[in-house]
C-alpha cells in the first residue's frame, strides 16, 4: 500500500511545473491571441493569422511540443529546456484557441463602439487597447477561463518529453508501487482543485464588472 | 463662426447601398447658428445623411462642404459602458489632450487633466447631470443617457452637432427637456444643430427649419434646401 500523505506530497511536487506552464502558457496565449485577433482585421494578417490558427488547431498538441522541443536546437540553434518548450508550445497554441475567442467577441460588440471612438478623434490604439479590448476581455471571461481549463489539463502533455508534472508525478509513483489507482486519484484531485481556484478567479474578477 | 455664414452644404449627394438608392442627389446648404431638421420616414435615409457628413460613410457622387468641426450624437448614444460618465467625456481629450489643449497654452499634463476634468465637470452641471458624474451607463435612464451623450459630443468642441433620433425612446416630457438642452446649447455657444428625427412635434420645438428627406414616393425627386 501507498502512505497516503507521501503520495500527496510526491504527486504534489508535479504541482510547480503544471502551475508554471499554465502560467506561462496563458499569459503568451493571451498577449498573443490578442494580437493574431487584431492582425486578423487587417489585410496582410488575415491569411497568415488563420494559416497559423488552422494549423495549430489541426495538429496534435504533443506533435507541436515535439517539434518544438526535439528540433528547436538544430532548427535555431536554441536548446529549450522541458519547461520553456512547453510554455512556448502550450502559449502559441493557447494563442490560436485565444484569437477565435476574442474574434466572436470584437464582432459582438456593436459597431458603433468603434465609430463612437472615430468621431471622438481616439487615436487608433488607445481605440483598440482602452475601448475595445477592455470590453472583449470582459464580455469573453467566461469562455476565457473555460481555455485556462482546458489549458490546465493540456499541461499534462509535457509528461511525454520527461516533465515532472502533476500527471507524470503521479504516474512515476505509480510505477514503482505497482498500485495505480491512489496516484491517479490524487493527481486527479490536484486538477481539481486547480480547476476549482481558476473558476473561483474568474467569478472574482467577474463580480468587479460593474457594468452589465 | 459668423452667424448666418454657410457651414454645411451638401451638393448632388447621393448615396446607394448595392441596389438601393439612399440618398439621390440631395442639396442642402445650412448657415451657422441654426437649428435644423431632417424629418422622414423610417429607412428615408435620415441616418445615413448625417453618417455621410460625419465621415462614417462614404459618399457615391456630390460634394460635402463643412466649415467647421462635426460632432455626432448616436441613436443609441454608444456610451462606453466600462467607464463612468465622467470618464466618457474626458477620455477622448485626454489622449489628445497635446492636440487639445495646446490651443489654450497649457502643456504641463496634471494641468491638462485637470483642466479637461473641470470643463467636463462643467458641461455636467449645465446639462443637469453632474450627480451621475461617477455612475456608469448601464444604471442611467435614457434621458440621463441622451444628456450624457449630448455632453460626450460637446467635449469635441464641434461647430456643428449631428444629432441622430435624440428622442428615441424617450417621453413627451423629456423630449420636451431634450428639446430645451439642444436649444440652450445653440443659443449658449452658437453650435449649429442638425437634428434627424421622425418626431415632427419634437422638431417643431427646436429647429427653425425642417427639411423632408426620402419622402416623395421612394426618395427619387432630389430635396433643394436652403436654411
Ligand atoms: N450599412 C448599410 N448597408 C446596407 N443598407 C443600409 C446600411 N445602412 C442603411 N441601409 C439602408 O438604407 C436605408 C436608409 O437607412 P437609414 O438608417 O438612413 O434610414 P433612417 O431614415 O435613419 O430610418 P430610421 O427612421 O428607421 O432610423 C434603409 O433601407 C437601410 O436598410
Ligand atoms: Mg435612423
Amino acid at each position: 500500500m501507498i502512505d497516503l500523505l507521501k503520495g500527496i506530497k510526491y504527486v504534489g511536487s508535479g504541482v510547480t511545473l503544471t502551475l508554471e506552464l499554465l502560467t506561462g502558457a496563458f499569459i503568451i496565449g493571451f498577449v498573443l491571441g490578442g494580437i493574431f485577433s487584431i492582425a486578423r482585421r487587417t489585410r496582410v494578417g488575415r491569411p497568415i493569422v488563420s494559416g497559423i490558427v488552422s494549423v495549430l488547431r489541426g495538429t496534435p498538441v504533443l506533435l507541436q511540443l515535439s517539434v518544438i522541443f526535439f528540433t528547436s536546437a538544430s532548427l535555431t540553434g536554441i536548446k529549450l529546456s522541458i519547461l520553456s518548450a512547453g510554455i512556448v508550445t502550450f502559449g502559441i497554441n493557447s494563442a490560436a484557441y485565444v484569437s477565435e475567442i476574442f474574434r466572436s467577441g470584437i464582432e459582438s460588440l456593436p459597431r458603433g463602439q468603434f465609430e463612437a471612438c472615430q468621431t471622438l478623434e481616439i487615436p487608433r490604439y488607445h481605440t483598440w487597447l482602452r475601448i475595445i479590448l477592455p470590453q472583449v476581455f470582459l464580455n469573453t471571461l467566461p469562455s476565457l477561463i473555460n481555455e485556462m481549463v482546458a489549458l490546465l489539463k493540456e499541461t499534462a502533455v509535457v509528461g511525454m518529453i520527461g516533465g515532472m508534472d502533476i500527471t507524470r508525478s503521479a504516474q512515476a509513483l505509480a510505477a514503482e508501487h505497482y498500485e495505480y489507482f491512489i496516484p491517479l486519484c490524487i493527481a486527479g484531485s490536484y486538477y481539481y482543485v486547480l480547476v476549482m481556484i481558476i473558476e473561483w478567479i474568474g467569478r472574482k474578477i467577474e463580480k468587479k464588472r460593474v457594468y452589465t | 463662426m459668423k452667424k448666418n455664414a454657410c457651414i454645411l452644404r451638401l451638393t448632388d449627394v447621393s448615396k446607394t447601398f448595392g441596389e438601393m438608392n439612399v440618398l439621390n442627389s440631395v442639396n442642402i446648404e445650412i448657415k451657422a447658428g441654426n437649428i435644423v431638421g431632417v424629418v422622414g420616414p423610417s429607412g428615408g435615409g435620415k441616418s445615413t445623411l448625417l453618417r455621410c457628413i460625419q465621415g462614417l460613410e462614404s459618399i457615391d457622387s456630390g460634394k460635402i462642404e463643412k466649415y467647421g468641426r462635426t460632432g455626432f450624437m448616436f441613436q443609441d448614444f454608444q456610451l462606453f459602458p466600462h467607464m463612468t460618465v465622467l470618464r466618457n467625456l474626458t477620455f477622448a481629450p485626454l489622449v489628445r489632450s497635446i492636440a487639445y489643449t495646446s490651443e489654450l497654452g497649457i502643456t504641463d499634463k496634471r494641468e491638462a487633466k485637470n483642466y479637461i476634468e473641470n470643463e467636463a465637470m462643467q458641461l455636467l452641471r449645465t446639462l443637469w447631470i453632474d450627480h451621475k458624474a461617477s455612475a456608469y451607463p448601464s444604471s442611467l435612464s435614457g434621458g440621463q443617457k441622451q444628456r450624457v451623450a449630448l455632453a460626450r459630443s460637446l467635449m469635441m468642441k464641434p461647430n456643428i452637432l449631428l444629432c441622430d433620433e435624440p428622442t428615441s425612446g424617450l417621453d413627451q416630457t423629456t423630449s420636451a427637456e431634450v428639446a430645451s438642452l439642444l436649444n440652450k446649447v445653440n443659443t449658449d455657444s452658437g453650435i449649429t444643430i442638425l437634428i434627424a428625427s421622425h418626431d415632427r412635434e419634437f422638431l417643431k420645438l427646436v429647429s427653425n427649419t425642417i427639411i423632408p428627406i426620402g419622402t416623395a414616393g421612394d426618395g427619387t425627386s432630389p430635396g433643394h434646401s436652403t436654411t
